[in-house]
């Protein structure tokens, strides 16, 4: 409660004099909070769509197979690293354009500025004809090309994949079933353990846990029989359930905050450029990652199935950097950390980043935490390889999938 | 020739007895319909003399012989009947009946079309007719339940806002101050419901209930097609399976090609 105000002389202030002050105080806030809506309002019509651009930083294709590209971003640094190069993976269900979403908050930038040689994934934008797409698909057939592709660029040797989100749970599973092709495994907000510890959740976090585990196997059925895909629509609009105040407020109450402030609109724009960028999930896909890993837990069970293969988690012998995000409303902190019970404890680093999920990549603490600590982890951790790995055969030689 | 002629013999004689049965049974209601009014002792049937309730008794008997009006009135007195009139009464004019039991009367009458018996070229239309219907209370319901669970949060988070944020409070002119507390108070009691396992069944229904929709659209849809000699959904992605699957086996054919010339050169 807010402590009744006073006079000068320490008696309660006279009711009627109390009542003109408030009001008066009411009214100067309101209109104060109104000119910050005016402000923000102006800046925000002399915006338009195809001016807010996201993801300027230069790259080519180097690979394709169906609609999934893998590209190779232009060199920044005059010095080249002698670590391996990097292979970015984003999930499914949003775009890479996350990684490099403004100049002065860019992953990508973060590490061409320290002379690492980075590649993305672009998995395309899968329509219905791709709805038969599966998990053999994505993580051995897509992921396993694209790594193998680059471990050959890389004169057989093998490389460092990042994966992030669903990307990430793809490169986990194939650094388990490939251990041979990697120098490094990074992650970001990954989840491992789909069930995580909820006794341990804050307020805000595991709902999407809990929502898909209340589903029956039928309910999903159901989904991907009638959509055939996982529509991007509705994905978002239950990623934005996942915080309903803040969802409800950004376009009000956050606008007006900015205050007109013409960096941080632009900032948020191009935040709701990717956000509004949401592709369909291909449905099959979409069906093992509701049922087999989040309502199953299959991947720490031991029982999941890639291309015939069983992913034992506990096959990932290169060192792993693990970065989740302490305020993640979509990922649980204990869903991601469950990966150090499967790694050895020499190879195992963490950053927990005191941010949320997107804050990981977009804020501004994160350029120096994350994507600095990132840089560190492979500059010291992934010494150049002189030779091929012993007693195996070359990475790129190796046949990617059993189909 | 001569059976065909018998069977339409047979018919025409069916449906004479069927008629002359149905004369004769409106007859004998007819007679007793007229014995009745006779009974009146009156030329006006319709005079409310003393003997008027005892033969409008007898006439609605002769038409529903079940009907005791004399047991009815044991029953309560005429203000108990009154109040139960006025009741159903203001059942029949409460939107909110309707919602909660008129759609579920009516969802079961549906279902029973719906699962009845089909027939191989009858009633279909009617049975899908009667799906939809259902399908179409059942997000109604559905959405209703979730709504419900949704507006009794926000009147949780009212409450809480009032009790923790009081008059004084307000009285400072803090607004930011009175607008964060709500915003606090709203955002926790949300995801507090959110939690819960009412809202999660309620969200789990609506999602069905959505979906089944779509299903029934896309079914409508498909029926369109076909009447119009167009591609349904389906065929199409018939077509992208056998794609999918053709794509499959060509890589695997070609990486079990690579590997024959490998192990041939070596």
């Amino acid at each position: 409660m807010i402590p009744r105000k006073r006079n000068t002389d320490g008696s309660l202030m006279d009711a009627n004099d109390l009542a003109a002050q408030a009001w008066s105080s009411a009214w100067a806030q309101m209109v104060d909070a109104g000119m910050k809506a005016v402000r923000s309002s102006e800046v925000l019509s002399g915006q338009r769509q195809a001016e807010v651009e996201i993801a300027e930083t230069p790259a080519d294709v180097v690979f394709q197979i169906d609609k999934v590209r893998m590209l190779k971003y232009h060199p920044l640094a005059k010095k080249k690293s002698n670590a391996p190069p990097v292979l970015i993976c984003y999930g499914l269900f949003g775009r890479q354009t996350m990684i490099d979403l403004q100049e002065d908050r860019s992953l990508v930038r973060n590490l061409l500025a320290d002379g690492i040689e980075v590649y993305v994934v672009d998995w395309g934008t899968p329509t219905r004809a791709d709805q038969y797409l599966n998990m053999d698909d994505y993580i051995d057939l897509y992921l396993g090309s694209c790594v193998e592709k680059l471990v050959e660029l890389n004169n057989d040797k093998p490389i460092t994949l990042f994966g992030i989100c669903e990307g990430g749970t793809f490169a986990t599973a194939l650094a388990a079933m490939r251990p041979e092709l990697f120098a490094g495994l990074a992650l970001a907000i990954t989840p491992i353990d789909f069930k995580g510890e909820p006794d341990e959740f804050w307020q805000g976090e595991g709902f999407l846990n809990s929502w898909i585990q209340n589903l029956s196997k039928d309910d999903v059925d159901l989904i991907i029989d009638t959509y055939g895909m996982l529509p991007g629509e509705l994905t978002g609009a239950i990623f934005s359930s996942l915080t309903p105040m803040a969802s409800m407020t950004k376009y009000n109450i956050g606008l007006a905050n900015m205050d007109g402030n013409e960096a941080a609109i632009l900032n948020f724009l191009r935040m709701e450029k990717w956000i509004a960028d949401r592709p369909d999930h291909p449905g099959e896909a979409a069906r093992q990652w509701l049922n087999d890993f989040y309502r199953e837990n299959q991947l720490v069970e031991g029982k999941l199935e890639v291309a015939g293969e069983t992913v034992d988690l506990r096959n990932i012998s290169c060192p792993v950097l693990n970065i989740y995000a302490l305020q993640d409303h979509i990922i649980p902190v204990s869903c991601s950390k469950a990966l150090s019970k499967f790694v050895k404890p020499a190879l195992y680093q963490e950053i927990g980043f005191p941010g949320g999920h997107v804050g990981v990549f977009v804020s501004r603490k994160a350029q120096g935490v994350v994507a600095g600590g990132l840089s560190e982890w492979i500059q010291k951790t992934q010494k150049p390889a002189s030779k091929k790995p012993a007693g195996k055969k070359p990475a790129g030689k190796k046949s990617v999938t059993k189909k | 020739m001569a059976n065909s002629d018998n069977a339409f013999q047979q018919m025409f004689d069916m449906w004479q007895q069927g008629q002359e049965a149905y004369l004769k049974a409106q007859k004998e209601a007819a007679d007793e319909f007229s014995r009745n009014f006779a009974d009146a002792g009156s030329a006006n049937a319709f005079s409310m003399g003393p003997d008027a309730m005892s033969n409008w008794q007898g006439f609605v008997n002769s038409w529903a012989p079940a009907w005791n009006p004399s047991a009815m009135m044991a029953n309560g007195s005429a203000d108990q009947l009154f109040a139960q009139g006025k009741e159903a009464l203001h059942g029949m004019l409460d939107p909110a009946n309707w919602m909660n039991h008129a759609p579920e009367q009516l969802r079961n009458i549906l279902n029973s079309i719906a699962q009845g018996p089909q027939f191989a070229d009858l009633a279909t239309p009617q049975i899908d007719a009667a799906e939809a219907w259902r399908e179409s209370l059942d997000y109604q319901k559905a959405a209703m339940d979730f709504a419900k669970i949704m507006q009794d949060a926000w009147g949780r988070a009212f409450k809480r806002y009032s009790e923790e944020f009081t008059l004084e409070d307000l009285q400072s002119g803090e607004v930011k101050e009175a607008l964060d507390a709500w915003l606090k108070a709203a955002n926790e009691e949300l995801l507090a419901t959110q939690r819960s396992p009412e809202f999660m069944d309620a969200q789990r229904r609506l999602m069905r209930a959505g979906v089944e929709i779509k299903a029934r659209q896309r079914e409508t849809a498909e029926a369109w097609c076909e009447n119009w000699q167009m591609p349904t959904r389906t065929e199409v992605d018939d077509v992208a399976k056998i794609v999918h699957e053709l794509r499959r086996e060509v890589r695997k054919l070609k990486r079990e090609v690579a590997a024959l010339k490998v192990a041939r050169e070596a």
